[in-house]
């Protein structure tokens, strides 16, 4: 039988007074999609209880299996994995629900970067603060041996910081002036096996932010994280990368660079880069001009574009993964988009008004309803026509704010398959 | 036969000495799992609890616990080596 989707969505509209909601889908293993349960969400759904004015939410973010969103005061809510006390709350406890990180009461957040299993928070005055594991260094607090459960302010940034970034294990902030600071040893064992016995420069072993050589002529006013590897965007336009090479996402032959390396303008069509998000081991940068261009690890659909075999070519599926991710190509379906969002393998866009997705799709974090990969850029469906006003990607979950959209939850698939992981949890 | 979605050195596993596991993280959000137990079987796939995502752990057999045995009677002797062989 069909079901009029408009007539459950005006019945819920006006039974819920939903005027805004958060959607969230993908893997729901910690709750981070804080919908208070633990289930995958195959559609979006909508958030019912948020107790923020969703008018006010400034950015979504998300990390390995947290979630957090910062709103026009600068307050930060989150939910969802917290073994190491990546949500700041002063516990270990699996949070469900959008949740007000009181321990950052006295400050005014301006950005979340949610790494793996830590957080690290920028505030107004340029501080950086950070909560979570600190196994590898990742909190930019070496006084601190285990994990963090309140945001501690990293008292060694001196500078003003203007954008903060976090991978798996490392992270990375530009500062006002222009300088990038790395913390966390994520690269350094990939480094170590690479550089075949040379020195490695130290902001790839640091467990306190240092400087990362061989940026001292640029001014960076941007950076990214990938799961091992780094990305910094010039104020003129440029991109610099550095760390794992593995899957062609630094445009390079070689599988590690332990020091900045320049993305030749040409690749861009020399346009200069005007935003860049990166994925665990795909990129998508943004021209000035609006162009997007994809690159990287390209098997799940991260690239949302069809890989074209060159004609006349033997090559094995490796090798033709390899080259065809290894050169940005421009997607022209997602010209002009106005944000965009990297999950691990799956990305999110706003491309005209409309919520766009692509990649890996195993937990339904494309939002279609089903569980295969999406290969090329698909408008998110389940979010109908309602106008999208944010969105954001953890690692295999996403979500989007929109405006006066409501979903009926009878309409939604949910799927639960996850009883073993509560299990893990305790192990772990 | 199934792809695995990388290939993990040992050294970049994180290792929990409570329940004997190796973990990675995996792009679900869940980790990668592989006991120190599967690994002195010689088994070298990590899985995912939470998807049908699965890893190749590259190690080398560098360590090895072993032990004579041995086996006399009054005509002759056996000595028997065991050993079993793990990673860190």
């Amino acid at each position: 039988m069909l079901v009029c989707p408009w007539e459950h969505m005006f019945v819920n509209f006006k039974k819920n007074v939903l005027f805004f909601c958060v959607h969230l889908k993908g893997a729901n293993s910690y709750g981070q999609l804080g919908l208070g349960h633990k289930e995958d969400v195959l559609v979006p759904q909508a958030l019912e209880d948020f107790s923020c004015k969703c008018e006010d939410i400034a950015s979504i973010a998300g990390g390995g299996g947290h979630s957090a969103v910062v709103t026009g005061a600068g307050q930060l809510f989150v939910c969802g994995h917290n073994k190491d006390g990546q949500l700041g709350l002063n516990h270990t406890e699996d949070v469900l629900r959008f949740t007000l990180c009181t321990a950052l009461s006295g400050f005014c957040v301006k950005q979340v970067a949610c790494g793996w299993d830590f957080t690290i928070i920028l505030v107004g005055s340029g501080l950086v603060l950070s909560c979570g594991s600190n196994s590898f260094g990742q909190l930019g607090l070496p006084q601190i041996s285990g994990p963090c459960l309140i945001p501690q302010k990293i008292e060694s940034l001196k500078e003003n910081v203007m954008n903060v970034a976090a991978g798996l294990r490392h992270a990375l902030a530009a500062t006002d002036s222009g300088l990038v600071l790395q913390w966390g040893t994520g690269m350094a064992s990939q480094a170590r096996r690479a550089s075949q016995g040379k020195a490695l420069p130290v902001f790839l072993t640091a467990k306190e932010p240092c400087e990362v050589a061989g940026l001292a002529d640029v001014k960076v006013k941007a950076v990214a994280a990938g799961s091992c590897h780094s990305v910094s965007l010039t104020d003129e336009g440029h991109l610099y990368v550095w760390g794992s090479n593995k899957h062609g996402q630094l445009v390079s032959r070689n599988i590690f660079l332990a020091e900045p390396k320049k993305i030749d303008t040409q690749c861009f069509s020399h346009e200069r880069i005007g935003a860049v998000w990166s994925g665990w081991t795909h990129l998508v940068a943004r021209t000035e001009a609006g162009k997007v261009f994809t690159w990287g690890r390209v098997d799940y659909g991260q690239l949302g574009r069809h890989a074209v075999v060159p004609s006349g070519q033997q090559s094995t599926a490796s090798e033709q993964c390899l080259e065809l991710g290894n050169t940005p190509v421009s997607v022209p379906c997602l010209n002009g988009a106005s944000q965009i969002a990297c999950g691990s393998e799956h990305n999110l866009a706003i491309v005209g008004g409309q919520c766009f997705s692509w990649g890996w799709n195993e937990h339904g974090m494309c939002g279609d309803g089903t569980e295969a990969n999406v290969h090329v850029p698909k408008p998110v469906k389940a979010l109908g026509c309602a106008k999208q006003i944010l969105i954001g990607c953890g690692a295999g979950h996403s979500m989007a704010l929109c405006q006066n959209s409501s979903l009926d939850p009878i309409l939604q698939v949910l799927q639960p398959k996850r009883q073993t992981r509560m299990l893990l949890i305790i192990s772990g | 036969m199934a792809v695995f979605h990388d290939e993990v050195e040992i050294e970049d596993f994180e290792y929990d000495e409570e329940t004997g596991t190796y973990s990675y993280p995996c792009p679900c959000g869940d980790r990668f799992l592989i006991t120190r137990e599967d690994l002195e079987n010689g088994e070298d796939v990590a899985t995912c609890p939470s998807c049908s995502l699965i890893l190749r752990v590259i190690y080398d057999q560098v360590g090895a616990e072993g032990g004579w045995s041995v086996l006399m009677n009054a005509s002759w002797t056996v000595l028997l080596w065991d050993e079993k062989v793990w990673a860190w």
